[in-house]
């Protein structure tokens, strides 16, 4: 692949407004050079790859996200509460624990319908649904072939620019139940961990690099055992 | 009475995990009576707080009192021999709902870590507030326009709603009087008959009311009739 594209790519990317799948890129370069240039998915991804590492070098303030089937721009968490200062309200409001539940069952178990997620919540959903359909997390992919045809759920492109994952399948394996049993304890210190810690923490200490942040919190765990 | 922070949780599965985990349960082995009385004195802690206690709860109550029975029954036997344990769908249900809870969790972490990154065009929202630019819109505005926009606002005028009330000229009493006086010559008159004498249908319902009135206090009863469809009205007092 010639070198040249090197830039070309960065700026795809840096021209889209939603990540970019390595597969437009390619069309578009093959659209203007002929479609006998030897590029690949691999080769925009491994120029991806060297833009952060060059970007990285150079201290800059932005890195390039490979997240839902695309690349995107975006600026480093290290940023973050500068930047969030001046976006609108909206963009800073956490999902709720119902949002969250309804979102992972959607997302292991999709397509579904709302009968199938009400039997596992065992709460009605009407409402954590609608929500997440307005904030476009969800959508509808359909109709099963069951008694009433019922709608199916499925997740979207933006719940995986959401949560940061490249495709489904990036989603962490839910747990065997057998495991969930076997450690209770840990799942519970990690939960608070994850939400006194990494909340309050790496806000404080903005500065702090993720690393330095989780090698701190390394010793709660046995603290709260003591105390137990 | 233990404190418990209420909006924590989010259904009656929940609900029950934190009980099991509370006190240290075994998931496979719910001790049902002690679980469903811990779930009762949730249930009646809401309905003391006046909190509309949500059918998904009550229906876990039910659930939980159905299986505390078939524990006492004779338990039955699946196709293999083996006796089946009642618990065995809450038991499923439980683990199936903890298994999503968790991965609600790491899905928060990541939620957490995302939201610190920010993407290009994330100010978008705030300059639709901005104002427009008045010199592009009034670009090849001429009078007609300013009569057309005139005219549409006076068009669109919300009118003025006008309501015809009239007025009946006929009560309850009076018709009770009228219908007195008709019984006072004769034993009984045909309903049919009677309503041939009126033209409004407000007459006819009224007097219809005021027969009813009368049919209720006793002065007057009625008495089916040959042919199907009307009946007679007759004077109590006259006999």
């Amino acid at each position: 692949m010639d070198s040249i594209y090197n830039s070309v790519i960065e700026a795809l990317i840096f021209a889209s407004d939603d990540p970019i799948p390595p597969g437009d890129i390619v069309a578009a370069i093959k659209a203007l050079d002929g479609s006998d240039s030897d590029i690949t998915d691999a080769d925009v991804e491994k120029t991806v790859d060297e833009l952060n590492t060059r970007y990285e070098q150079n201290g800059n303030a932005f890195t390039i996200l490979k997240i839902a089937h695309g690349f995107v721009h975006a600026t480093k968490p290290d940023h973050a509460k500068y930047v969030g200062y001046l976006s609108t309200e909206k963009t800073k409001r956490r999902l709720s624990q119902a949002s969250l539940e309804t979102l992972a069952i959607v997302a292991y178990k999709q397509p579904l319908t709302k009968p199938e997620l009400e039997s596992i919540r065992g709460v009605n959903s009407d409402y954590t649904l609608n929500t997440l359909l307005e904030k476009n997390l969800v959508t509808i992919s359909g109709r099963a072939e069951t008694v009433g045809r019922p709608l199916l759920y499925v997740t979207t492109e933006e719940f995986l620019k959401y949560f940061g994952l490249r495709s489904i399948g990036d989603l962490p394996k839910p747990r065997e139940i057998e495991e969930i049993m076997k450690d209770e304890d840990f799942i519970e210190q990690k939960r608070r961990i994850m939400m006194s810690g990494i909340e309050e923490k790496a806000e404080e200490e903005e500065s702090q690099s993720e690393l330095e942040t989780d090698n701190e919190l390394e010793p709660e765990p046995e603290d709260e055992n003591t105390i137990e | 009475m233990y404190k418990i922070r209420l909006h924590e949780f989010e259904g009656p599965l929940d609900l029950l995990l934190f009980f099991l985990k509370r006190d240290e349960l075994d998931i496979y082995d719910i001790p049902i009576s002690k679980i469903t009385k811990e779930f009762m004195t949730y249930l009646h802690l809401l309905e003391q707080l006046d909190l509309e206690v949500a059918g998904d709860f009550i229906l876990m109550a039910a659930t939980l009192m159905q299986i505390k029975v078939k524990m006492l029954l004779p338990k039955d036997i699946d196709e293999k021999g083996e006796e089946i344990d009642p618990r065995a769908d809450l038991v499923k249900a439980l683990l199936e709902y903890k298994r999503y809870k968790e991965m609600s969790e790491e899905m928060s972490f990541m939620e957490s870590n995302m939201r610190k990154f920010n993407y290009r065009g994330n100010y978008e929202e705030d300059s639709k507030q901005a104002p427009n630019d008045f010199e592009t819109l009034l670009k090849n505005i001429t009078i007609y326009d300013l009569i057309k926009a005139f005219k549409k606002a006076l068009m669109d005028r919300p009118a003025e709603p006008i309501h015809h009330i009239k007025k009946w000229n006929v009560s309850i009493d009076e018709q009770m009087n009228y219908l007195a006086a008709k019984l006072k010559d004769k034993n009984s008159v045909s309903f049919l008959d009677l309503m041939l004498e009126m033209r409004d249908r407000v007459r006819i319902v009224v007097t219809f009311i005021a027969m009813l009135e009368m049919v209720k206090s006793g002065t007057i009863g009625l008495r089916e009739s040959v042919t199907l469809n009307d009946f007679f009205i007759y004077g109590i007092n006259n006999g």
